[in-house]
């Protein structure tokens, strides 16, 4: 659990049990047959929607195609039920399974893409599973009645009994779906879900965290689908497999509040009733209403409100709370680089080279960064800095050339392996999770470099004291200006308990008072015996900063040693200046 | 089996994909517009050609077209005139939807907005599929035309194999590549034409050319909207169709543009074109269910194996 | 001709422009310089309508542009030749100078505009139906330029020209610049390359993080040792 949420849990399952009593005490009274149906149906469609969120709402992995795993929830409920005679209360957990094993199968070949082709591929196979199934003539399948023993069929004859399964359900699915958010795996998808570069490059192996995610999410629209079947006691394939009902989840989602326990149930206590009895008082002659108003509903709220209800009511009605204080962090173990003596050299290139075509980004580049140094790396625009950083990062392969940490090779690495050698990395363009407090944006760091929960929480808040951010720590990152933003993104590098920091450009567009605030930090941090490579445009402040300079010109490395002579060097004022205009001064 | 059999077979299929293939073709270059010219995932397409139909078949029906010209011709210009019709529901489908959720205004974004253009279109086309059904009622339609039932022969190149060539589906193939080719010189050579590959090209540049990329780009909506309806009406005269028709293409037209290649209009024609032809000829070993399940996987081979396709650019993989 | 006065721009919290102001005559070609980041491009972009100022105004003969869209400023004579090139890569090499011709006033006399344009880039004519993105960085330079001439315009803007490509490669193209001056076209150069830049113009203009600092003549620019120390970040303040 991330610190700080045993709260979050607390409050999530207090309004869970509430909730659940409140409703199962509406359904007592109920006692029209269509509308016990409505209200069973509303806890299974919004269980299939929790299902949805975990995979598309936190995770960010826009998919089209739940109604596979509801489809294999469901008949394999039902065959097992025809077949073997196993009763659905282990019919269904069976499904479960089944939708598990589903989930990985799908998952391997179809991670390998991204965006829309993902999202339109994963529609494609409970359409075809939909195609096959009529073919091997499925067409319709009913479920056997027991009038022997029907409560151990699930087959209650009154039916609010569903509803109590069908509730029970929906709690299990949003106790996970709670877990899931307050736990690492929560941040874990929506670091990725933001920004698939930085989460890896702060250490996630986003590969894996999307298939748990999809493992989940199939598991849960596997237990939906399979308590459907239960109740609608026939199924077909274009009912468990069909477009529509792949569409449910995503409508339903969408119109609650994405990336929120809630919303999925917001949206199916709407939509599930709305649609239904439109269905029943006016299907007659207005056949397919249920399709235009889910259409309408989703229209509307893209673009309305965009990430759904929930969000839109939250941000409106309820201010984030005042920033509680952090503790103070404990006195600070020595940076794990303290093993070497101080100057020696940390990383060292050599030889490095890049192209992209005919262009050599980055020619036969060798330097290396000493200890405890702060290393500027400067040189005019398209010079091939920020092409350097992302081959020593892992975000680029390497054509030529080598480049080691304290000996290591970071070569040939993906990008969470060299963050876990110790290398913890900054962009040109800031991310952030908007919504999240600040605390929670630099955790992300730490759960990356594989740190346990205490650990994090320890090492956040250090880096938070660290860049001098203590005190926005509960702030929403959304709130934040944008020296806090840079700073944000430097803590979360620093929360990783890196040996180097390379940082991008963390100065660009700030002013002179906000730009000497971060110097201070970086000089403080040196001061600790941190040791830093930085990019940066802005000279005055590189001039102030840093112990040596690296010049890039075209890239390939002009010059390098310290500011003052650098600066002096006439190939490095002509690659600035040009040749004309040393030629003149000359003159 | 009987070597002529299996020969007539063969030969009867592959022209029926020729034939059908063009058809498809021009489908795919209407959702090839939107989607390279764009950038835009427009789920609803399908539902675009099912209003191409309908279209065709109020205009014969009920507009009189075919007591004007007959029914030999009129569902065809039916098929035609359905396509300016469609322009105009695309482009004001753009102008308050589409726009809302796409264009310079989300080109920075993550996804470049594909993830609010899926679920706008999404919900557009659920509206269109049930709306459809609401408006169109539930009966299957189709738009007749004698034509269909009677066919050219063309024998003794085997024996007695003959291939029979339906009349309807070669004239609905017939024109299907003269629009395709007027476009193709529209895009290629006229002013207009230039612009809008311009705008596809490098939107920001073209705005420095003075090109207004927002007004171009509805244009290219209504262009892709129109000719995939066209196609629609098209297809109209040899299937019968209700208004969930224009699910079962959507896999369809994704396949034949990814396979033609993101970017590439014409590519998309080939595409649509290949996957007529598969279609058809996995008609004589497969059943019918799964023709349609072999497209799907010819998609998720494709778009695993090849993602840009014959003659694209782009691709989006892992 | 064109009066800039005041503009200020921000990012989201970042401050890219404050209070900057410039004025071209008819018939001048005014430089602007200054090291990376200084928001030159924001400047080019600001005048082209791109981005909108939070403070300021635009004139150009008399026209307030902050009225315009970015699009319907190009239709009044000012022609863009955009940082990095820009070329439409999948058009062809003429297909490209059209489009430079797209406003109304290009399309007047488009012949000996496209003579005009092939004298100055003989390598536009030979490789006309080549597709733009297989040119080399300075060929597409060209394009670019000649693009931006396609339309006969009253004023030429140009942003970072030298960006990207060798020093001889960016030579020649301040050659053809200067010619094109010469046969009397407004230009507005932003450039990184200090002495190439004022070499050329009537009047350069110094700009650092955002602010204009300096201002003349290019002797009195060029003997100015504020220029070295604002580029190489040697400015104490």
């Amino acid at each position: 659990m991330r610190i700080g949420t045993a709260a979050n849990l607390r409050r999530d399952l207090i309004i869970l049990v509430g909730l659940s009593v409140v409703y199962l005490g509406a359904a007592w009274f109920v006692s029209n047959s269509y509308f016990q149906l409505i209200m069973t149906l509303v806890p299974i469609w919004a269980a299939f929607g929790v299902s949805w969120n975990i995979l598309s709402g936190y995770g960010g992995q826009l998919s089209f195609g739940q109604a596979s795993f509801f489809g294999v929830g469901g008949y394999t409920m039902t065959l097992a039920l025809v077949y073997w005679n196993l009763t659905p209360w282990l019919g269904i957990p069976l499904g479960v399974v089944m939708g598990g094993i589903a989930a990985v199968v799908i998952g391997i070949p179809t991670f390998r893409l991204r965006g829309h082709y993902f999202a339109l591929s994963m529609l494609a196979y409970p359409l075809a599973i939909l195609y096959f199934m009529q073919y091997f003539g499925f067409q319709e399948v009913s479920l056997p009645m027991h009038r022997n023993s029907p409560v151990a069929y699930m087959q209650f004859s009154d039916p609010r009994y569903y509803t109590i399964v069908a509730i029970g359900l929906l709690a299990i699915s949003v106790l996970v779906c709670s877990l899931v958010e307050n736990s690492r795996f929560g941040l874990a998808l929506l670091a990725l879900r933001q920004n698939e570069l930085a989460a890896e490059a702060a250490g996630i192996d986003t590969r894996t965290w999307k298939m748990r995610a999809l493992i989940v999410s199939g598991m849960i629209a596997a237990g939906a689908g399979g308590l459907y079947a239960c109740v609608q006691l026939v199924v077909t394939p274009d009912a468990m497999f069909g477009m529509l009902v792949s569409a449910q989840p995503v409508v339903m989602t969408l119109f609650g509040g994405v990336a929120s326990i809630w919303g999925p149930v917001i949206g199916a206590a709407f939509l599930v009733p709305l649609s239904k009895l439109l269905d029943a008082y006016a299907g007659d002659y207005l056949r397919g209403i249920q399709g235009v108003v889910y259409g309408a509903a989703v229209i509307a709220i893209i673009l309305a409100a965009p990430d759904g209800l929930f969000w839109t009511f939250r941000d409106r009605f309820f201010k984030p709370k005042a920033a509680e204080p952090l503790p103070a962090p404990h006195p600070e173990p020595r940076v794990a680089s303290a093993t070497e003596p101080a100057g020696a050299v940390l990383m060292k290139v050599e030889h490095l080279s890049k192209s992209f075509g005919g262009l050599r980004a980055v020619s036969d580049v060798s330097f290396s960064i000493g200890e405890g140094e702060i290393l500027g790396i400067i040189g005019p625009n398209g010079a091939g800095k920020t092409t350097l950083f992302n081959v020593l990062n892992g975000v680029l392969p390497a054509d030529e050339g080598t480049a080691t940490l304290g000996g290591e090779t970071m070569l040939g690495r993906k990008v969470h392996q060299v963050c876990h050698m110790g290398v913890g990395r900054t962009f040109q363009v800031v991310r952030s999770f908007p919504r999240l407090p600040l605390l929670d944006n630099v955790i992300v760091g730490a759960y990356g470099a594989g740190l346990s929960d205490h650990e994090a929480a320890e090492e956040a808040i250090r880096a938070l004291h660290r860049t001098g951010l203590a005190s926005q720590a509960g702030v929403p990152a959304g709130q934040l200006t944008n020296k806090q933003l840079r700073l944000m993104e430097l803590a979360r590098a620093l929360a990783g308990r890196p040996r180097l920091l390379l940082l991008d450009e963390t100065l660009a567009g700030l002013g002179r008072e906000e730009c000497d605030d971060v110097l201070n930090v970086l000089n403080r941090l040196r001061d600790e015996g941190m040791t830093v490579g930085i990019i940066e445009h802005t000279m005055h402040a590189m001039m102030r900063i840093a112990d040596r300079f690296v010049v890039l010109d075209h890239g390939a490395v002009l010059a390098s040693g310290r500011p003052r002579d650098v600066v002096e060097d006439r190939s490095v004022i002509e690659a600035y200046l040009g040749k004309k205009w040393l030629a003149k001064q000359d003159a | 089996m009987d070597i002529e059999v299996l020969i007539e077979s063969v030969a009867n299929a592959v022209t029926a994909g020729i034939t059908i293939g063009c058809i498809y073709g021009l489908m795919c270059i209407g959702l090839g517009l939107i989607f390279g010219i764009m950038k835009v995932v427009n789920f609803a397409q399908g539902e675009l050609l099912m209003l191409g139909m309908f279209a065709s078949l109020y205009l014969v029906t009920g507009g009189g077209v075919l007591a004007f010209l007959g029914p030999y011709i009129g569902p065809f210009v039916g098929a035609i005139l359905a396509g300016p019709i469609v322009f105009v529901f695309g482009a004001l489908l753009h102008k308050f939807l589409i726009s809302r959720v796409s264009g310079l205004r989300t080109a920075g974004s993550i996804d470049d907005g594909h993830f609010g253009q899926l679920i706008v279109t999404l919900g557009i086309s659920l509206v269109l599929q049930n709306g459809g059904m609401i408006v169109f009622g539930t009966i299957p339609q189709t738009v007749r035309t004698p034509l269909s039932s009677s066919a050219f022969l063309i024998d003794g190149f085997y024996g007695d194999a003959t291939i029979f060539l339906n009349k309807a589906k070669l004239v609905a193939c017939a024109i299907a590549i003269a629009v395709a080719l007027i476009l193709y010189f529209a895009l290629e050579y006229t002013r207009i034409g230039k612009a809008l590959r311009a705008a596809a090209d490098n939107p920001t540049a073209a705005t420095y050319m003075g090109i207004d990329v927002d007004k171009y780009y509805r244009m290219a909506f209504g262009l892709g909207s129109g000719i995939t309806a066209i196609a629609g009406g098209l297809m109209a005269t040899y299937l019968s169709f209700g208004s969930f028709i224009g699910f079962d293409y959507v896999i369809i037209m994704y396949s034949g543009v990814v396979l033609g290649g993101i970017g590439s209009i014409m590519g998309a024609f080939w595409g649509g074109m290949t996957v007529g032809m598969v279609q058809q000829i996995s008609a004589l070993v497969l059943p019918p269910q799964l023709q349609n399940a072999a497209i799907f996987i010819v998609f998720l081979l494709i778009v695993m194996l090849r993602p840009q396709g014959l003659f694209g650019r782009s691709a989006e993989r892992a | 001709m064109l009066e800039v006065s005041g503009i200020s721009v921000s990012y989201g919290g970042l401050r890219a422009l404050t209070n900057v102001s410039l004025s071209v005559s008819e018939g001048q070609f005014v430089t602007v310089v200054g090291p990376n980041g200084a928001g030159k491009s924001t400047l080019f972009k600001t005048i082209s309508g791109v981005v909108r100022p939070t403070e300021g105004s635009i004139t150009f003969l008399g026209r307030d542009l902050l009225t315009l869209s970015a699009a319907e400023r190009a239709h009044l004579g000012i022609a863009h030749v955009p940082e990095g090139r820009q070329v439409f890569k999948t058009l062809t090499v003429l297909e490209n100078l059209e489009m430079g011709a797209y406003p109304k006033s290009g399309r007047v006399n488009w012949t000996r505009t496209l003579d005009r344009i092939h004298t100055l880039f003989p390598i536009l004519a030979e490789r006309a139906r080549q597709m733009a993105g297989t040119l080399s960085g300075g060929e597409q330079q060209m394009v670019a330029i000649g693009r931006g001439l396609a339309c006969a315009p009253k004023l030429l803007m140009l942003d970072e020209p030298s960006m990207g490509l060798a020093p001889a490669v960016t030579d020649t193209i301040f050659e053809r610049i200067s010619q094109i001056h010469g046969d009397g076209v407004t230009i507005l150069l932003v450039e990184q390359r200090v002495a190439e830049a004022l070499e050329l113009s009537d009047h350069g203009y110094v700009l650092e993080t955002g602010h204009m600092v300096l201002e003349g003549s290019y002797q009195t620019l060029l003997a100015d040792d504020r220029v070295r120390k604002s580029y190489l970040g040697l400015t104490d303040e």
